[in-house]
C-alpha cells in the first residue's frame, strides 16, 4: 500500500531511510498457503488425525500379514488382551487387526477413487470449457445424465452387475458415478480463464490447445479442484461403506468399515461396542476429510490475506 | 410460464433417453447373462436355449434396446416394463404397490425437515455466535458428517431396543417403536399403527436433511439480515418478530425452495438405505433386492423411475423459484 502511494507521488525513499516493505520478508505463494492453512486449527487437527490413521492402518496390517483373516474356535467372542485390544468377534477374529485393515481398505478406496475422479473430471471439464460449442454441449449433457441418478444407486448397479466384489471394481464404480461434480467445477473455471490475457498470449504464440490446457490453464483451475477432491474423499468412503453395509461391497475374508457394521442387529443385542469401533473410525475419517477441505479452501484462495 | 414448463419437459426427454442408454449399457457391459443362474447340471441346455430366445437375449444389443424402450414407454400396458425375474409378476404392478409407501416416507420426511429446519435456522441466524447458535451449528455439522446408514442403525437401536429396555425397567412392560415393516399384522390401513411404523424411518431420513437445510437457511438468513430493507424495517419501528417473520424470512426462504427440489436424489438414496434398515416395503427395498438378484427388468424400471423423480424435482425447483420470487421471469 505504502509503496503504491509513494510511487504515485513520484518520490523515492532516501538511502538512509528504511522502507517498511523491505522489513517484511518476501513470502512465496506456497509459504502463504502454509501459513493460512496452519491458522485453520480444525484442519491442522484433521491432518494430524488422518496421518495417525494412515500410519497405523499401513503399519499394523503390514506387520501382521493376513492375521486379520484368521479365525479361531477357542477365541469366539474372546475378551480383550494385549494381542487383541478390542477382543475377538463371533468367529474368533482379532477385531483390532480387522479394524486397522478395514481402515486401510476405506482409505485406499477413498484416495484411489478421488484420484481417478480428479483425472477424469479435469480432462472432461477442461475439454468442455476450452473448446465450448457442441463439444461442451455434448459433454455437459452426459454430466446431466449421470447426475440424474443418485450416486449410491449407480455405484450399486455397477458393482452388482460386475459380480466381482473387490477394491478395483468398487473404485471404478465410485469414480464412474462421481466424476461429474469435478468436471463441472473445472469447466466453470475454464470458462473464466478462457478469456484471460495469458491464454490469448499463449494462443498468439501458437501454442497447441493441449499445451494451453495442460500448462497454462489447468494450474489455474487446480485450487477449487483440490478442495472438491478432498471433500470427495469423504463421499467416496461413505459410498464404499454404504455399499459394503448393504452387502454389495468388500466380501469376507477381506474387510471394510461398512462391512464390519453389517451384523448390526445381532451386535446391538449383545456387543454394541462392536458397532462403535468402526463407526468412530468412519466418522473420524469423514470429518477429517471435510475439515481438510475447508482448510485447503481457505489456504489456496489467493484473495485471503495473512497478517504477518 | 406454461410454455416454460412445456419447454423444460421437452428438454428432459433426451436426458431420459440418456439415462435409459446408461442403465442399459451398464447392464449389457457386465460379464455373464441373466440365465447363468440356471446353468446347473439339472437344467438341460435346450431349456436354457429356450430361455435365451424367450428373453430375446440372442438378438443384437441395439435390437434388444429398441424393443425394450418401445415397450417401456407404453406404460398403460401392464407388461410394458416386463416381468420380474424373481417372482414373475409384472414389474409395473410391483412398483405401483410400493410407490405409495416410498412417497409417504419421503414426503413425511420432507415435511418434518421443513418444520424443524426453519425455526432452527432462524434462531441460529438471529442469535449468531451465541451459545444456542454454536450448539446448533455443531450438531448440524456432526449430523451432516455422519453417514446416513450409521445414523439409521443407531436410531434403530435407540428407538427400538434401548426404549424397550427403559420401558421394561420403568413400567414393567416392554414398549418400543416398531422396527420393521409398514403395518403390523392384522391392522391394515390403521393410521395410528402406520404412524408408529413411520417414526423411526422418518427420523433417520430427516435428521440429515434437517442439518443440511438449517445450515443453508442460517447462511441465507444471515445474508438477508444484512440487507438495507431489513434495516429500514427496523428503523421504522417494526417489532422484531415482524421484521424477522415478514421482511427477512420470506426472502431467506427463496433459496430453500430450490433446495427442496434439489434434495430429491439425496432423499432417494437415503430412502434406499432407510428402507433396507427398517425393512420398509418401498421402492428402495425393491431396488436393493432387484440389484442383489440381477433382476434386470426391475433394475431398468427402478432406475428410470428414479431418474424421472430427480428430473421432476429439478423442474419443480425451477418453477417454484419463479413462483415465489417475482423478480424472476421466464
Amino acid at each position: 500500500m505504502s509503496v503504491d502511494a509513494r510511487a504515485g507521488a513520484g518520490t523515492l525513499p532516501l538511502p538512509n531511510e528504511f522502507d517498511e516493505v523491505d522489513l517484511v520478508p518476501v513470502r512465496t505463494y506456497w509459504q502463504l498457503v502454509r501459513q493460512r492453512f496452519l491458522r485453520h486449527r480444525l484442519a491442522v487437527i484433521a491432518v494430524v488425525v488422518l496421518a495417525i490413521l494412515i500410519v497405523v492402518s499401513i503399519a499394523i496390517p503390514m506387520a501382521t500379514g493376513i492375521a486379520y483373516q484368521k479365525s479361531s474356535l477357542t477365541l469366539i467372542d474372546g475378551v480383550s488382551s494385549l494381542q487383541a485390544p478390542l477382543g475377538y468377534n463371533e468367529i474368533g477374529q482379532n477385531l483390532f487387526l480387522r479394524l486397522t485393515k478395514a481402515t486401510q481398505t476405506s482409505l485406499v478406496i477413498g484416495f484411489a477413487s478421488v484420484m481417478l475422479i480428479g483425472i477424469v473430471g479435469a480432462a472432461v471439464g477442461s475439454i468442455a470449457g476450452y473448446f465450448g460449442g457442441w463439444v461442451d454441449n455434448v459433454l455437459m449433457r452426459v454430466v446431466d445424465i449421470v447426475l440424474s441418478l443418485p450416486f449410491l444407486f449407480l455405484v450399486l448397479i455397477i458393482v452388482s452387475v460386475f459380480g466381482i466384489r473387490d477394491i478395483r471394481v468398487i473404485v471404478l464404480a465410485i469414480a464412474f458415478a462421481g466424476w461429474t461434480t469435478a468436471a463441472r467445477l473445472v469447466r466453470a473455471e475454464f470458462l473464466q480463464l478462457r478469456e484471460a490475457d495469458f491464454v490469448a498470449a499463449a494462443k498468439a504464440l501458437g501454442a497447441s490447445p493441449r499445451r494451453i490446457i495442460v500448462r497454462h490453464m489447468l494450474p489455474g483451475a487446480m485450487a477449487p479442484l483440490v478442495v472438491a477432491l478432498s471433500l470427495g474423499v469423504a463421499d467416496a468412503i461413505i459410498g464404499e461403506s454404504a455399499l459394503s453395509f448393504l452387502g454389495f461391497g468388500i466380501a469376507p475374508p477381506e474387510v471394510s468399515l461398512g462391512q464390519m457394521l453389517q451384523n448390526y442387529k445381532e451386535y446391538f443385542y449383545s456387543n454394541s461396542e462392536r458397532i462403535l469401533y468402526p463407526a468412530v473410525v468412519l466418522i473420524a475419517i469423514v470429518m477429517c476429510a471435510s475439515f481438510l477441505g475447508d482448510g485447503l479452501r481457505d489456504a489456496l484462495d489467493p484473495r485471503q490475506r495473512v497478517e504477518n | 410460464m406454461a410454455s416454460y414448463v412445456i419447454r423444460r419437459i421437452i428438454q428432459a426427454i433426451p436426458i431420459l433417453f440418456g439415462i435409459s442408454i446408461l442403465i442399459f449399457g451398464i447392464v449389457q457391459l457386465a460379464p455373464g447373462s441373466p440365465v447363468d443362474r440356471f446353468r446347473v447340471p439339472r437344467v438341460p441346455p435346450e431349456q436354457i436355449e429356450a430361455l435365451i430366445r424367450l428373453y430375446g437375449l440372442d438378438k443384437p444389443v441395439l435390437e434388444q434396446y429398441t424393443s425394450w424402450i418401445t415397450a417401456f414407454v407404453q406404460v398403460w400396458r401392464v407388461d410394458a416394463w416386463g416381468y420380474s425375474f424373481i417372482d414373475g409378476r409384472p414389474v409395473i404392478q410391483n412398483i405401483l404397490e410400493r410407490l405409495p409407501a416410498t412417497l409417504l416416507l419421503m414426503g413425511t420426511a420432507l415435511v418434518v425437515t421443513i418444520i424443524f429446519s426453519i425455526p432452527i435456522g432462524i434462531i441460529s441466524a438471529v442469535k449468531q455466535y451465541s451459545w444456542t447458535d454454536k450448539i446448533i451449528t455443531t450438531f448440524a455439522t456432526i449430523g451432516y458428517a455422519i453417514p446416513s446408514f450409521l445414523l439409521g442403525i443407531y436410531i434403530w437401536y435407540l428407538g427400538g431396543v434401548v426404549l424397550a429396555d427403559i420401558t421394561r425397567d420403568l413400567f414393567g412392560t416392554q414398549w418400543g417403536f416398531p422396527l420393521f415393516g409398514r403395518q403390523s399384522l392384522g391392522s391394515d390401513n390403521d393410521p395410528v399403527d402406520l404412524a408408529f411404523h413411520l417414526v423411526l424411518p422418518v427420523t433417520a431420513l430427516a435428521i440429515q436433511s434437517i442439518s443440511g437445510f438449517s445450515r443453508y437457511l442460517r447462511a441465507s438468513m444471515l445474508d438477508v439480515l444484512r440487507q438495507d430493507y431489513v434495516r429500514t424495517a427496523k428503523a421504522k419501528g417494526a417489532p422484531g418478530s415482524r421484521v424477522i417473520g415478514r421482511h427477512a424470512l420470506r426472502n431467506a426462504l427463496i433459496p430453500l425452495i430450490t433446495l427442496i427440489g434439489l434434495s430429491v436424489p439425496g432423499l432417494i438414496a437415503g430412502a434406499v438405505i432407510t428402507e433396507f434398515i427398517f425393512s420398509y416395503p418401498g421402492i428402495g427395498q425393491l431396488t436393493i433386492t432387484a440389484i442383489g438378484q440381477n433382476d434386470y427388468p426391475t433394475i431398468y424400471a427402478t432406475g428410470m423411475l428414479i431418474g424421472v423423480m430427480v428430473i421432476l424435482g429439478n423442474l419443480l425447483a425451477d418453477i417454484l423459484y419463479g413462483v415465489v420470487d417475482p423478480r424472476i421471469k421466464y
